[in-house]
């Protein structure tokens, strides 16, 4: 198997740790994903697996091979740049047919497979421009056919999107899925865009502060994030702080106060032992909470609050409201659907019940501390409308 | 296991700051020689000047004798009004380069793409053109009997030739004449780069054209401004062909005369050490004065 | 509407201006290109076309002497800095370089202080160490001025070096020396030229620096000039001079050409 073994990895720049003892395994085929905010060191990790930077501890193995101490141009590995990096004085079919030229290479095997992988990436017309007379996604295919002409064992995509817009980047997203599909070799990805490491990848390494701080697939990371961090980073999220009063059938009851000097009770599951008597936080997913206009029939299993449309943003897809319960708000998002509404829209400042099930909430093993902004969402995973209207926090 | 990556750290470690005293000893035999060359014929000739300063002249050399009398002569009257006659021409020429280049450098810099460049191509056609010939042709052009005078004469303006070849304004007209483009060019690259949409915010906030200019383009058009007049006002400082081929012998400048220190007979190369070195001192006084100005107006600006 | 006027009376100003100053520049260029065919001794009045002072340049050994010289000159000292130049500048690349500091210091500080004080000083080196001045001493010197203005110019090529094509390169790789002569090179060479061209076109118009370092017998072209404005006939100073400003011409005229093409390329 030639999968990659990234044991005890660091790196250190005079006293900035970038990387700090990341160790964990990607699978041969796999198509990876580093993701993280600015500065989180993935792209340090990266280039570290390409060989750009000596790590200052750790080994880095492919297969059974220690590549640590081999420089660059002796790895089976290639590289996707962020800025794709043509070489501006040389056509396109000679940018692609440059490592093989390095490799000396006949001449008419060179032209064949230029051929084949301008054909993977549909560039077979472009072949005798100029880097700088192609648009960005053609600089782009351009980038993916350069590094694949070299059969490497993996390849390592830095942020390869970034520069195209939405549109394209979405295009090229199923574009990447297709040709890691067609090569069947390691894919490894960096961007600090969840949406693009949610959809392309198989299993996702989220990374702050140089650490890994959850990996594995992203339905798990989105479902069951396991630090506050990780539940802002993807999606967006309601926090909510309690202390586990009860404990029953698998499912925890957990108190908490509405910042008005009341308080309320929900339901939740849980997933690690010792709970009761402990404050804890459950993180609940927007669009798991139902609102309506009047009371849902009683279910069991079902928490229900009592709150105030404070506001409203019609976004298209889905509305998303601002509901305070007590002191806190809560985001909610509600899709239109006409067999949910029989009756008119709502309205700002109507009172509202939300509802969801148990199970829909997942609870982290960390306090969030509501009386200070101490763990501010990362940047990366904050939408404008995000800022002004938090997670429920004291008014 | 787990001493193999405390074993690896240290190897790489070595390995790093091995490669860097590696690259370093490259960087040192790429720059030798240059470094080499700009010693002995850059520094060392300088150390010569200072020793000749303290020298006695001879008609044709230098006596190895102590003597303070080049100094004791360089800051006698006659040649302080030399000096005071190079600032003035230099720096009259620079503020008149400025205002001139001001102007000029903004309509290239707001013009289309396509003209843009074809604009600072006739800008750099003089600036490349051989500078004697510049001066030549200004000789042509205002000479008693030249085409200046025929033109004014015919059209009935004046009656009489005027003379301006050999006067100040000679010397002063052609001196803008030569050092404009090195006004203009420092000064098209910054306000290439200004972003225009400021003026429209600020007139947008009310300030009219010339509140405009002054608030906005100004300040942020400073360092151009600073860069095109050191690259005026130094050589103008030591210049000697300008003067020598328009002006008159009756007021001579630095230039001329530490020239013809050195070039006419009797000698007296003490003289002209000790009158470059005086140059000299101003010139690096200016220089430490603007930077500390620059560095001011830098740390007020991000402050 | 009162403010698109008034931008209006702005950009005149300013298109005014402009019109003045290129008035200024180049009537007396023109002036003397067209009285170069005149058919006078005196520089007065239009006494009719001739190619005679042409014709009499043609035969004047002196001026051919002193446009070989001025050749000569200028292509060695453009060889010897633009090479230093491309050695610096890769050196300097080294951020970490011990040296950086002392050599950017010798390299930008001829630039500030004003062209005659090297002129001087060069002097007294030659005179106190007794060469005896001439091509060789006039070689010097050029280079000496050369040396800062190709390192400066090379150097920032390489500053906006995109090194990640180097580790594009090496990711596919590419060895160093590979990479040099394939992708760093062939990059720098704009820089190269531009710098080269930069000193020829510097080595070529110098006045000040050669009169203090050349010997009597051996005179580059504005030397000659100068004398003869001072001393001699200037007739057929007008017909070099036009022929000066027509190399000047093709000069601009070939960089930007080659440029167009060096940009196309980049």
């Amino acid at each position: 198997m030639e999968e990659i073994r990234i044991e005890h990895l660091s790196k250190d720049f005079d006293g900035f740790v970038a990387v700090d003892d990341v160790s964990l395994t990607i699978n041969n085929g796999e198509l990876f994903s580093f993701l993280g905010p600015s500065g989180c060191g993935k792209t340090t990790l990266l280039r570290m697996i390409a060989g750009f930077e000596a790590p200052s501890k750790g080994r880095i193995v492919i297969g059974n091979i220690d590549i640590t101490d081999i420089p660059p141009y002796k790895r089976q590995v290639n590289t996707i740049f962020q800025n794709y990096s043509l070489f501006p004085h040389m056509t396109v079919f000679d940018n692609v047919a440059f490592g093989l030229r390095i490799r000396k290479t006949p001449k008419p095997e060179i032209k064949d497979r230029v051929g084949e992988m301008l054909a993977l990436v549909k560039m077979e017309d472009q072949a005798f421009r100029y880097p700088d007379q192609l648009s960005g996604g053609m600089k782009q295919r351009i980038a993916i056919a350069r590094a694949l002409i070299n059969k490497p064992k993996v390849l390592l995509l830095d942020e390869p999107l970034a520069a195209l817009d939405l549109k394209l980047r979405q295009h090229m997203l199923i574009e990447l899925m297709n040709i890691h599909d067609a090569v069947g070799i390691t894919f490894i990805y960096v961007t600090h865009d969840q949406g693009e490491a949610m959809s392309i990848s198989d299993r996702v390494a989220l990374m702050n502060h140089g650490k890994i701080v959850q990996e594995g697939p992203p339905d798990d990371i989105y479902e069951r994030p396991q630090s506050i961090f990780s539940a802002y980073f993807i999606g967006e999220t309601n926090l909510i702080t309690g202390e586990v009063i009860a404990i029953e059938d698998g499912f925890m009851q957990l108190k908490c106060p509405d910042g008005n000097g009341g308080s309320f009770e929900i339901g939740s599951t849980f997933h690690f032992a010792q709970v009761l008597g402990r404050e804890l936080t459950v993180s609940l997913r927007p669009e798991k909470i139902a609102i309506s206009r009047s009371k849902p029939r009683v279910q069991d299993d079902v928490n229900m609050l009592r709150g105030t449309i404070e506001d409203i943003l019609y976004l298209g897809t889905h509305t998303q409201y601002i509901v305070r319960v007590g002191a806190l708000r809560f985001r909610v998002f509600s899709q239109h659907k006409r067999v949910y509404f029989d009756d008119k829209a709502l309205d700002w400042e109507e009172a509202v019940w939300l509802f969801w099930h148990n199970s829909d909430s997942w609870l982290i093993d960390e306090i969030q501390d509501n009386e200070t902004s101490a763990t501010e969402p990362p940047d990366g995973g904050v939408n404008h409308y995000q800022r002004s209207t938090k997670r429920p926090t004291k008014v | 296991m787990s001493s193999l990556p405390k074993q690896n750290w240290n190897l790489s470690n070595n390995n790093s700051s091995r490669a860097e005293s590696k690259r370093n000893i490259a960087s040192w035999a790429l720059t030798a020689p240059v470094l080499f060359w700009l010693i002995v014929f850059f520094l060392i000739p300088y150390l010569i000047v200072i020793i000749y300063s303290f020298l006695t002249p001879d008609i044709y050399d230098v006596k190895f004798e102590f003597s303070l009398d080049a100094y004791r002569q360089a800051f006698s009257a006659d040649y302080l009004n030399t000096f005071y006659h190079s600032f003035s021409l230099a720096i009259l020429t620079t503020l008149l380069c400025l205002l001139l280049g001001f102007p000029v450098a903004y309509y290239i810099a707001r013009a289309k793409d396509k003209l843009k460049n074809t604009l600072l191509v006739l800008i750099i056609i003089p600036f490349w053109t051989n500078l004697i010939i510049r001066i030549f042709s200004w000789r042509i052009f205002l000479a008693y009997n030249g085409v200046l005078n025929d033109v004014l004469i015919n059209m009935g303006i004046i009656t009489k030739p005027l003379e301006i070849m050999r006067t100040d304004l000679a010397v002063t007209l052609v001196m803008v004449y030569v050092y404009l483009p090195y006004m203009i060019l420092p000064l098209y690259s910054v306000l290439e780069k200004l972003d225009f949409t400021l003026l429209h915010a600020a007139m947008d906030l009310g300030a009219n054209e010339v509140k405009a200019f002054f608030r906005i383009t100004l300040p942020l058009s400073i360092e151009g401004i600073f860069a095109g007049s050191l690259l005026v006002f130094i050589p103008a400082l030591g210049a000697y062909l300008i003067p020598q081929l328009v002006g008159n012998q009756k007021t001579l400048y630095l230039g001329q005369v530490i020239t013809y220190k050195i070039k006419n007979i009797p000698r007296n190369w003490p003289m002209a050490s000790a009158l470059s070195l005086t140059l000299l001192f101003f010139v690096a006084v200016l220089l430490i004065l603007l930077y500390a100005l620059y560095r001011h107006n830098k740390s007020r600006r991000i402050a | 509407m009162k403010r698109i006027t008034a931008s209006r009376f702005y950009k005149g100003f300013n298109l005014t201006a402009f019109s003045l100053v290129m008035t200024f520049l180049y009537v007396p260029i023109v002036i003397l290109v067209i009285f170069s065919f005149n058919d006078a001794k005196i520089i007065t009045g239009w006494r009719g076309f001739t190619w005679k002072y042409y014709a009499q340049l043609w035969q004047n050994d002196i001026i051919k002497q002193a446009f070989r010289n001025t050749m000569l000159i200028a292509v060695l000292s453009t060889l010897v800095s633009t090479v230093f130049g491309i050695l610096t500048a890769l050196g300097l690349q080294n951020k970490k370089f011990s040296g950086r500091k002392l050599i950017s210091a010798l390299i930008y500080v001829p630039l500030v202080i004003p062209d005659i004080l090297m002129g001087v000083s060069l002097a007294l080196l030659f005179n106190f160490t007794r060469v005896n001045t001439g091509m060789f001493t006039v070689l010097i010197a050029h280079i000496t001025f050369c040396i800062s203005y190709t390192v400066i110019v090379i150097n920032s090529r390489l500053e906006g070096f995109d090194y990640s094509l180097v580790e594009a390169a090496m990711d596919l790789g590419a060895k160093p020396g590979y990479i040099f002569w394939r992708i760093k090179f062939p990059l720098m060479l704009p820089g190269i030229i531009a710098a080269a061209l930069l000193a020829f076109t510097l080595s070529i118009d110098d006045f000040i620096i050669t009169f203090f370092t050349s010997g009597r017998g051996f005179d580059t072209l504005p030397i000659y000039v100068e004398g003869t404005i001072r001393h001699g006939t200037i007739t057929t100073i007008n017909s070099l001079s036009t022929l000066m400003i027509g190399f000047t011409l093709f000069l601009v005229v070939i960089t930007k050409r080659m440029r167009k093409v060096l940009i196309s390329a980049l």
